[in-house]
């Protein structure tokens, strides 16, 4: 069963288009998700390889719906639940991030 | 264990479709490439992904002809594999022995 992401060498989906002079991060919350994963793999929260599978384990409309660091909060937020770390609803939404 | 393959060695990727993380992507599957280079040693994903400390084996650059994964292009693609995927190519998958020469 190939999962949503595997999408090498399929047709319809349209090349990939270059922002010029694309920032870093789009957003405060996506730099906030980036260092936020970098901590809970160092501490050992959570692999990298576990961090990859729960992308790939969003729902194909969901995962599809989602940007780059979309994606990754997903992920964070499930890992931390399955961990027992902490619940979705302990953790701020981007919505959240965005308007603190 | 010693690595099993070296460069230039012809490889078959293997076919099988985990539910799994998984590195081999779907396009690779089931090809015949030839490994470019030794990339080091490491623990198979697909057991990390799962909560297994996971096998440490080779994993190597593979070479594909773009024309033999896609039906089409003259360039050439090369992902990075790990040796539980692989198999020397003139290895008879399951299944299909004893055909007609």
């Amino acid at each position: 069963m190939s999962r949503i992401n595997d999408v090498g060498g399929m047709v319809g989906f349209p090349a990939i288009v270059e922002e010029p002079d694309e920032p870093a991060f789009h957003a405060d919350w996506e730099a906030h998700v980036l260092a936020l994963n970098a901590a809970l793999i160092r501490r050992g929260v959570y692999n990298l390889d576990e961090f990859r599978d729960a992308i790939e384990r969003m729902p194909p409309e969901r995962y599809l719906a989602s940007s780059y660091y979309e994606k990754w909060f997903t992920a964070i937020t499930t890992l931390l639940a399955e961990k027992g770390v902490a619940t979705p609803e302990e953790l701020a939404t981007p919505e959240e991030l965005a308007g603190a | 264990m010693p690595d099993r393959f070296a460069p230039g060695d012809a490889v078959r990727t293997s076919t099988a479709d985990p539910v799994w993380h998984t590195r081999l992507p779907r396009y690779a599957r089931g090809a015949v490439g030839q490994v470019v280079e030794l990339a080091g040693h490491h623990p198979l994903a697909d057991d990390r992904a799962r909560g297994r400390a996971g096998t440490r084996q080779a994993v190597y650059h593979v070479r594909f002809a773009a024309a033999d994964l896609f039906g089409d292009g003259d360039h050439a693609v090369t992902v990075e594999l790990w040796e539980d995927y692989l198999e020397p190519a003139d290895h008879q998958p399951p299944g299909q022995q004893g055909g007609t020469p």
